[in-house]
C-alpha cells in the first residue's frame, strides 16, 4: 500500500544530475546570448521584463516612501530658523574665522595666497575673487531684502528688529577694489570674517578683571577706567552673558591689549581680532600690520538671526611689505570671552591660518 | 627514507589501487622471489609507476606459498631459535619500527597561515596595506597628517588576525577530538630470539622474528603461521567478516587474505595459540597498506566548503569589480589618486562581510556540539553540513544496522516455528516455555554448549553480557539463560562426562552428560550441528512429547522449516539427543572421544534453532526517515547475500512489496535472464558479480534500482560503489568500522566511523564518529545538517543585507559629492559588532517545516548563496535599509542646517581643512572641526539606523516561507541578539570617549526614530512577500525571491 510518503520517495529518489560542462568560450558566449533558450544573460526577454517591472514597482514604492518621509520631515523644519541652535546644534557656540581671498576651487585643500606683486595677471585671481566676495557689500540690492532693511548701526544704536547693520566698505581704504586691495604694492589685504552662528552673541573683553593674565597693565587700567566712568553701560551689555567664559585661558598678545586700551570705551564692544605669524620666525617678519576699519567685529552685528540681507562684519588686514620670497604663515584669532581657541589643524577653533607668499 | 616516499599521498593512488587489486586477485605471482629485495632497492622512479608496482604487490606476496624452509632461509631465521639479536638489530635499523606511520599532518603554521590569508582575509589585507601606504604618503607630504588611515589599517589588520586566530582555534579544537581516540597503551609481543623467549614492544618486531600469539592477543605484525593449536582469528577489522576464522600452518589458498597460514597485523586472536614468522612489518603489512591507501586518497572539498568558496568568489568578485570601477570613476572625476585609493579601501571594507566567516564557523561549531550530544562526534566542522546534503548512505551492516550480536531468532520444535525475542530490551514476543518439545530442545542447547559468561558482570543485562566462545554458542547461551534462568547451575547438575568439539569436517558437536534425575542411571547424549548432518544421524523425531519415526513426511516438514529459516538469512542449527541405555553404558564407562565408542547414529531429532544478528530497534524507523527525506540507503556488507537481504528487508532498506530480479523470476517462474531488470526496484548484488561489472553497468544498477544491497563486497568494491554514487552526482555518506572500510570512508563525502567497534584507522579516515554505533544517530545528524544549511542561508541573508547600506554611502560620496554618510570604522562596528550575535543566533532557529520530509538539496543548483538570496538581500531589503540610512543622514544634516540640496557637490569643500567657514542653508558658517563632528554624528546615526532596520531584517530572516506569527519568537538566542545589538549600538554612541576612539558621537533620542518607518516597511514587505509565496507555491515570486 503506497502511502503518501512512499509516493514521495520514488519522486525524490533520483540523483541530481551534474550540469553539463561547456567549453569556456562557448559558455561565455552562451552567457550573453543563449540561442537554445533564447535568453540574454541567463534570462529571456520576458523574464527580464518581469523582473524589471517588479523592481521598478519596488523601487517606485520605496521612492514614494522616502518622499513621504522627507515631506513629513520638511514640515517640521522652519526655512529661516535652524531646528537646533547653539548648544543643541552640532555647530555649537564657538565660531571660527574665515578669510578671503581663497585659493582657486581646484586647489581647495590649500590656504596659500601666492602671487607676484608686479604682475597684474598673476594677482588677478586674488583681486577678482575679492571683488566677487565684496560684491554684496558694495551693491546692497544683491542681498536678499534688496537692501531695504539696512540700518546704520552704532554701539549705542543696535539694529531694530528685522533690520541689519550696514557694512561700510569705504572705511576699508586702502583695502579697496580701486586700490587693487594693495596687492600690486606687495602689501596685500586679507579680509577676515567671523563665522555666523545663528543666535550667537559675543562676550567681549571690556572688564579689566577678566582680561587675560598677561594683558599689559595699560590696557587693564584703561578698562578699569571705563568701568568707573560708565559702569551701567557695561552691566547692561554683560547682563545676559554666561559666566563660564570668565577666565580666559589663552594669552592675548600685548599689541592687541594695547589696541584695546587705546580704543574708546564705547568702541570696545567688539570681538577683537589679531593676526600674527604662526611660528616664531614668522612673528619676527610680521610687524607691520593694519586692521581696517577697526581691529574687531562690533557687537551690534550680533546676534545673527538669518535676517534677510544680513552682512557679516569684515576686518581687512593689511600686511605691509612682508619679506618677499619667504612664505609667511599667518594665524588670525578672534578674541571674546566665549570664543575658545585651539590652534591644531584638525581641531582648529576660534582662529584661522593662511600662508602668504609674494615673489 | 626511500620507503616512506611510497606512502606519501598521491592523487593517482585511488585508481592505481583499484586497478591493482581488481586485476590482481587471481594474478600469478611472477615476481615471486624479488618481492622484498626489489622493494628495498626500489629506486625513486616516477611516482606513479612505483605506486602501481607497490600496490600490485599487495596481494602478490608469496610468503604463504613457499615452503617453510625456504621462508626460514629468506629471513635468515629459525623456527625454534628465532633471529639472532644482531640480525634483529640490523633489520630494525634497516626497516624502522613496526608501526603504522601516522598520516602526514599539515604543519600547524601552514594551517594558521591558511586561516590568516584564506577567504576574505586577502581582500582585507589589501585594504590594510592600502591604508598604510596612504598613511605613509600623507605622513611624508603633510606636516600634520591625519592618522585616520593608520588607524584604519591597524584595525583592519587586527580584524584579519583576530578572525584568523579564531578560526584556527576552532579548527584545532575539533581536530583534537581525534587525539582522544589514540590508543596509548603499548602493545607487547612474545618473541623468540636466539632460542630465548622475550617480551618486546610490538614496535621492536622485525622481519623474520618468530612470535607466539595466544587468544586475546592482537597480532603484532603480518605473520606466517608455522604452528597452531586450535587457532582462530577475527579478521573483521580487515575484511569485515565477523566470523572468527581458524588458522593453521597449511597453505590453502592463492589469495593471501584467504589462505590459512597467514595472520594479519592488528587483527585479533580469539582462540588457541600459534607460532609464526613475521613476514611484513609496519606500513608494509596489509593493514598498513590499506591505511596508507586511505590517507593517500584525495577527498576533495566538502559541499559546504564548495559553497563557501563559491560565495567568497562571488563577494570578492563584486568587491573587486566595484572597487576598481569606482577607483577608475574617481580618477575620471578628477580625484587625487590618494583619494581614489581611500575610496577603494572604503568599498572593500564595506563589501566584505568581515564577520561572516567567523559566524559560519560558530554556527557550525554550535551544531557540531549539538550533534555530539546526540552521539555524532564531528571531526571536521564542515562535515556537519555534508551530512545534511547527503543523498545516499552506504551503510555497513554489522554493528551499524544490526546489534552485532548473534541472537536466537527462531526455533522449530513440535513441527512449528516459534519466534524468539530479538529486541535489545526484550520487549518482543513471548513464547510457551512449558511444552515438552521446548524443554528437550532447551536441554540440548544448554548442555551441548561450551560458551560461558565472563566473570564479574553481575549487574549487566543478560543480552549485554560478554561471553567467551563463538557467536552462535553465545547466542544459545543467552537465549537459554533468558528462558531457563541460571544455565551454569543446570550444567553443574548435568555434569559433562565427555565431549566431541565442533569441527568443520564433522559439522557437529556432541557431549555426554549425567542427568539431573538421580533415579535415572542413564546418561544423556546431546548433539548439535548443521541441520542436514544432524538429521542424517536421526531415526526418530520428538513431537508433542512423543517420539515418532522420522518418516518422509517429517523430513519434508523439517526441510520446509529449514528452508524457511535459512531464507530469512538466519544461521540454523539442528539439535538431537539420545538417552544411552544404562546397561551398555554404565556409570564409569570410558567414553573415547577420538575413537568414538558410543552411538552417534539413530538419535532422536528434537528441533532447530536459528540465529541472526538482529537489526537495532531504532534502525527501521531511521531508514524510513531517510527514505522520506529522499536519501537512498544502500547496504554494503561483507556478509552473505541472503543474510544481507533478510536484514535489508527487516530494516526497510528493501521495502515490503519490492522485489529483486530473483524474486520476480521466482514468482513468474522464469529464468532470471528473461526478467527485465528495470522492473525490479530492489537489487541484491553479489561481490562476485560486481567484479565483472563495468562502471557503466554499475551506474545502471545505481540509477535504476532504488533499493540496493551489495553483499560479499571487498574493500576496493566499496570504494568503487562510493565512486559510482559520486559519479551519479550523489553526496555519499559511508559508514564503516573496519580497516577495510577506511578507503571508502575517506573517499566518501562524509565518512562515518563507529565509536565503539571502529578501528583506529577507520576513525582516522572518517569525518564523523558515531559514539553509539547506531545508524539512527546518522538520521539526527542529517536533520541537524539540513537545519544548519537552512539557518546558514538565513544568517548569510541577514549579514549580506547590511552590505548595501554600507556600500551605498561610499557610492553616494563619490557620485553625488556629498559628505560621507557612513565611515569605515562604523562599517566595521556593524560587521564585527552589532551584526555578529544576531547572525549567530539564527543558528538556533527551529526548522520551518519538517526538513526530513523533503529531498536532499541539489548540490549543483541549490547553492548556499544563490542569485535569489543576493537579489533579496542586496536588491530589496538592503535597498530599504540604505534608504533608511540616507533618510536619517539627511534628517540630521537638515536639522543642523544643511538641507539636502545644499549637500550635493559640497564634498570637496566639506572635506577641506582649508575651508574654515562653510555656509549652510541657514547662513551659518561651519568650521572644519564642527563639520566633521556633524559628519561623524551622521555616521553614528546611519549606524544606529542600520541597527534599527536590522531588527526587522533579523525577524524576517527567521523564516524563508512561513509567517513570523507562525514561527513565533521562541528563539531566545535571537531575542537576546536583538537586545544585544541595540545595547551595543547605544553603548558605542553614548559611552564617553567614543568620540575620540571610534568617532562615534552621542545622538539625540529623536534621531533613532527616522529609521522606524523603514523598519516597518521591511517587515510588512517581507511578510507580504512570504504570504504570496505560501499562497502561490512555485509561482513567479518564489522563483525570483525564495532563497
Amino acid at each position: 500500500m503506497p502511502t503518501i510518503t512512499e509516493d514521495c520517495i520514488d519522486g525524490f529518489q533520483q540523483y541530481y544530475s551534474r550540469p553539463p560542462e561547456m567549453p569556456k568560450k562557448k559558455s561565455i558566449k552562451q552567457m550573453i546570448y543563449d540561442a537554445e533558450e533564447n535568453s540574454y544573460f541567463g534570462r529571456t526577454i520576458e523574464s527580464w521584463a518581469k523582473i524589471g517591472i517588479f523592481y521598478i514597482i519596488f523601487y517606485g514604492v520605496l521612492g514614494a516612501l522616502v518622499a513621504i518621509c522627507m515631506w513629513a520631515f520638511f514640515l517640521t523644519l522652519d526655512p529661516r530658523i535652524p531646528k537646533w541652535k547653539l548648544e543643541s546644534s552640532i555647530i555649537g557656540t564657538n565660531p571660527g574665522l574665515g578669510f578671503r581671498p581663497l585659493p582657486p576651487v581646484d586647489n581647495v585643500e590649500s590656504t596659500l595666497i601666492w602671487y607676484k606683486g608686479t604682475q597684474y595677471e598673476n594677482y588677478k585671481h586674488w583681486t577678482d575673487s575679492l571683488d566677487e566676495f565684496l560684491e554684496v557689500y558694495k551693491v546692497p540690492g544683491l542681498t536678499p531684502g534688496r537692501g531695504q532693511n539696512i540700518y546704520n548701526c552704532d554701539y549705542n544704536q543696535p539694529p531694530p528688529r528685522g533690520q541689519v547693520c550696514d557694512v561700510d566698505i569705504k572705511s576699508w581704504a586702502p583695502c579697496t577694489k580701486e586700490n587693487n586691495y594693495s596687492y600690486h604694492k606687495s602689501s596685500p589685504c586679507i579680509f577676515l570674517k567671523l563665522n555666523k552662528i545663528y543666535d550667537w552673541r559675543p562676550d567681549f573683553y571690556n572688564n579689566s578683571q577678566t582680561l587675560p593674565a598677561d594683558m599689559p597693565s595699560s590696557l587693564k587700567n584703561h578698562i578699569s577706567e571705563l568701568e568707573k566712568t560708565d559702569p551701567i553701560k557695561l552691566n547692561k551689555i554683560f547682563g545676559w552673558m554666561p559666566e563660564v567664559y570668565e577666565s580666559p585661558i589663552n594669552e592675548m598678545p600685548s599689541n592687541l591689549v594695547n589696541v584695546i586700551n587705546n580704543t574708546a570705551a564705547e568702541e570696545r564692544q567688539q570681538i577683537w581680532v589679531s593676526c600674527n605669524g604662526h611660528l616664531g620666525k614668522d612673528k619676527e617678519n610680521f610687524q607691520n600690520i593694519s586692521y581696517y576699519p577697526r581691529q574687531g567685529f562690533p557687537i551690534y552685528y550680533y546676534p545673527y538671526l538669518n535676517q534677510p540681507g544680513y552682512l557679516s562684519p569684515i576686518v581687512a588686514v593689511q600686511i605691509k611689505s612682508p619679506p618677499l620670497g619667504t612664505m609667511l604663515d599667518v594665524e588670525c584669532r578672534a578674541w571674546a570671552k566665549n570664543i575658545i581657541y585651539s590652534g591644531s589643524l584638525r581641531d582648529r577653533m576660534g582662529s584661522v591660518t593662511f600662508q602668504l607668499l609674494i615673489d | 627514507m626511500a620507503l616512506r616516499s611510497d606512502y606519501e599521498p598521491h592523487l593517482e593512488r585511488a585508481d592505481s589501487y583499484r586497478v591493482a587489486t581488481v586485476i590482481a586477485t587471481d594474478d600469478d605471482n611472477r615476481t615471486a622471489d624479488g618481492h622484498f629485495k626489489s622493494r628495498r632497492k626500489m629506486p625513486t622512479k616516477a611516482a606513479k609507476k612505483e605506486n602501481l608496482d607497490d600496490l600490485k604487490q599487495e596481494l602478490d606476496i608469496d610468503h604463504h606459498k613457499i615452503s617453510p624452509e625456504e621462508m626460514y632461509q629468506r629471513f635468515q631465521t629459525h623456527p625454534e631459535n628465532g633471529l639472532s639479536h644482531a640480525k634483529a638489530k640490523e633489520n630494525l635499523e634497516r626497516d624502522g619500527p613496526n608501526a603504522l606511520t601516522p598520516p602526514k599532518q599539515t604543519p600547524e603554521w601552514v594551517k594558521f597561515c591558511k586561516n590568516l590569508f584564506g577567504g576574505f582575509a586577502m581582500l582585507l589585507w589589501i585594504g590594510a596595506i592600502l591604508c598604510f601606504v596612504a598613511y605613509s604618503i600623507q605622513a611624508t607630504t603633510s606636516e600634520e597628517p591625519s592618522d585616520d588611515n593608520l588607524y584604519l589599517g591597524i584595525v583592519l589588520s587586527a580584524v584579519v588576525i583576530v578572525t584568523g586566530i579564531f578560526s584556527y582555534y576552532q579548527e584545532s579544537k575539533s581536530s583534537k577530538i581525534m587525539e582522544s581516540f589514540k590508543n596509548m597503551v603499548p602493545q607487547f609481543a612474545t618473541v623468540i630470539r636466539e632460542g630465548e623467549k622475550l617480551t618486546l614492544r610490538a614496535e621492536d618486531l622485525v622481519l623474520g622474528d618468530v612470535v607466539e600469539v595466544k587468544f586475546g592477543d592482537r597480532i603484532p605484525a603480518d605473520i606466517r603461521i608455522i604452528e597452531a593449536r586450535n587457532f582462530k582469528v577475527d579478521n573483521s577489522s580487515l575484511t569485515g567478516e565477523s566470523e572468527p576464522q581458524s588458522r593453521g600452518s597449511e597453505f590453502t589458498h592463492e589469495n593471501p587474505l584467504e589462505t590459512k597460514n597467514l595472520a594479519f597485523f592488528s587483527t585479533n586472536a580469539v582462540e588457541g595459540t600459534a607460532k609464526g614468522v613475521v613476514i611484513s612489518c609496519g606500513d608494509h603489512t596489509v593493514m598498513g597498506r590499506i591505511a596508507g591507501l586511505a590517507s593517500g586518497l584525495d577527498t576533495g572539498e566538502t559541499p559546504i566548503a564548495k559553497e563557501i568558496h563559491h560565495f567568497i568568489h562571488l563577494i570578492t568578485g563584486v568587491a573587486v569589480f566595484l572597487g576598481v570601477t569606482f577607483f577608475v570613476i574617481a580618477f575620471i572625476l578628477g580625484y587625487h589618486w590618494l583619494d581614489a585609493v581611500i575610496f577603494l579601501i572604503g568599498i572593500i571594507v564595506a563589501n566584505v562581510p568581515e564577520g561572516l566567516l567567523a559566524t559560519v564557523t560558530v554556527c557550525l561549531t554550535l551544531t557540531a556540539k549539538r550533534m555530539a550530544s546526540k552521539n555524532c562526534l564531528v571531526k571536521n566542522l564542515e562535515a556537519v553540513e555534508t551530512l545534511g546534503s547527503t543523498s545516499t548512505i552506504c551503510s555497513d551492516k554489522t554493528g551499524t544496522l544490526t546489534q552485532n550480536r548473534m541472537t536466537v531468532a527462531h526455533m522449530w520444535f513440535d513441527n512449528q516455528i516459534i519466534e524468539a525475542d530479538t529486541t535489545e530490551d526484550q520487549s518482543g514476543v513471548q513464547y510457551d516455555r512449558t511444552s515438552p518439545g521446548f524443554k528437550a530442545l532447551s536441554r540440548i542447547a544448554t548442555l551441548c554448549n561450551r560458551a560461558e559468561f565472563k566473570g564479574g558482570q553481575d549487574g549487566v543485562p543478560i543480552l549485554k553480557k560478554e561471553v567467551s566462545g563463538d557467536a552462535s554458542e553465545a547466542a544459545l547461551l543467552k537465549c537459554m539463560e533468558l528462558a531457563l534462568g541460571d544455565v551454569m547451575n543446570i550444567r553443574k547438575r548435568n555434569r559433562k562426562i565427555a565431549e566431541v568439539p565442533f569441527n568443520s569436517t564433522n559439522k557437529y558437536q556432541v557431549s555426554i552428560h549425567e542427568t539431573e534425575d538421580p533415579n535415572d542411571p542413564r546418561v544423556l547424549l546431546v548433539m548439535k550441528g548443521a541441520p542436514e548432518r544432524i538429521l542424517e544421524r536421526c531415526s526418530t523425531i520428538f513431537i508433542n512429547g512423543k517420539e515418532k519415526v522420522l518418516d518422509e513426511e517429517m523430513k519434508e516438514a523439517f526441510n520446509n522449516a529449514y528452508m524457511e529459516l535459512g531464507g530469512l538469512g538466519e544461521r540454523v542449527l539442528g539439535f538431537c539427543d539420545f538417552m544411552l541405555p544404562s546397561d551398555k553404558y554404565p556409570t564409569g564407562y570410558k567414553y573415547n572421544t577420538d575413537d568414538i565408542n558410543f552411538p552417534i547414529d539413530n538419535l532422536r531429532f528434537v528441533g532447530l534453532m536459528s540465529m541472526i544478528d538482529p537489526p537495532r530497534a531504532a534502525v527501521p524507523d531511521a531508514v524510513a526517515k531517510c527514505r522520506s527525506a529522499g536519501i537512498k540507503v544502500i547496504m554494503v556488507t561483507g556478509d552473505h547475500p541472503i543474510t544481507a537481504k533478510a536484514i535489508a528487508k527487516s530494516v526497510g532498506i528493501i521495502s515490503e512489496g519490492n522485489e529483486t530480479i530473483e524474486d520476480i523470476a521466482q514468482r513468474l517462474n522464469i529464468p532470471i535472464s528473461e526478467v527485465n531488470p528495470r522492473e525490479a526496484k530492489a537489487a541484491v548484488v553479489h561481490g562476485a558479480e560486481l567484479r565483472d561489472v563495468s562502471s557503466d553497468q554499475l551506474d545502471e544498477i545505481l540509477r535504476y534500482h532504488t533499493e540496493i544491497v551489495f553483499a560479499r563486497t571487498s574493500p576496493q568494491q566499496k570504494l568503487i560503489i562510493v565512486e559510482g554514487c559520486q559519479r551519479m552526482g550523489a553526496i555519499v555518506a559511508v559508514t564503516g568500522d573496519g580497516v577495510n572500510d577506511s578507503p571508502a570512508l575517506k573517499k566518501a563525502d562524509i565518512g562515518v566511523a563507529m565509536g565503539i567497534a571502529g578501528s583506529d584507522v577507520s576513525k582516522q579516515a572518517a569525518d564523523m564518529i558515531l559514539l553509539d554505533d547506531n545508524f539512527a544517530s546518522i538520521v539526527t545528524g542529517v536533520e541537524e545538517g539540513r537545519l544548519i544549511f537552512d539557518n546558514l542561508k538565513k544568517s548569510i541573508a541577514y549579514t549580506l543585507t547590511s552590505n548595501i547600506p554600507e556600500i551605498s554611502p561610499f557610492l553616494a560620496f563619490i557620485l553625488c559629492d556629498i559628505p560621507l554618510p557612513l565611515g569605515t570604522v562604523t562599517i566595521l562596528c556593524i560587521d564585527l559588532g552589532t551584526d555578529m550575535v544576531p547572525a549567530i543566533s539564527l543558528a538556533y532557529e527551529h526548522a520551518e517545516a519538517d526538513i526530513m520530509k523533503r529531498p536532499p538539496r541539489d548540490p549543483f543548483n541549490d547553492k548556499l548563496v544563490n542569485s535569489r538570496l543576493i537579489s533579496m538581500a542586496y536588491g530589496q531589503i538592503g535597498m530599504i535599509q540604505a534608504a533608511a540610512g540616507f533618510f536619517v543622514y539627511f534628517v540630521i544634516m537638515a536639522e543642523n542646517g544643511f538641507l539636502p540640496m545644499k549637500l550635493f557637490g559640497i564634498r570637496k569643500m566639506w572635506d577641506s581643512k582649508a575651508v574654515n567657514d562653510l555656509t549652510d542653508s541657514y547662513g551659518q558658517e561651519w568650521t572644519y572641526r564642527d563639520r566633521k563632528t556633524l559628519e561623524y554624528t551622521c555616521h553614528t546615526a546611519f549606524f544606529i539606523s542600520i541597527v534599527v532596520v536590522q531588527w526587522a531584517d533579523l525577524i524576517i530572516c527567521k523564516t524563508r516561507r512561513n509567517s513570523i506569527f507562525h514561527q513565533g519568537m521562541r528563539n531566545w538566542a535571537l531575542n537576546f541578539g536583538l537586545v544585544f545589538e541595540t545595547v551595543l549600538a547605544a553603548f558605542l554612541s553614548y559611552c564617553p570617549g567614543m568620540d575620540k576612539g571610534l568617532r562615534m558621537y552621542p545622538l539625540k533620542l529623536v534621531w533613532w526614530f527616522p529609521a522606524i518607518p523603514f523598519m516597518l516597511a521591511i517587515f510588512v514587505y517581507d511578510e507580504t512577500r512570504r504570504f504570496y509565496l505560501r499562497r502561490n507555491p512555485g509561482g513567479w515570486l518564489e522563483q525570483e525571491t525564495y532563497y
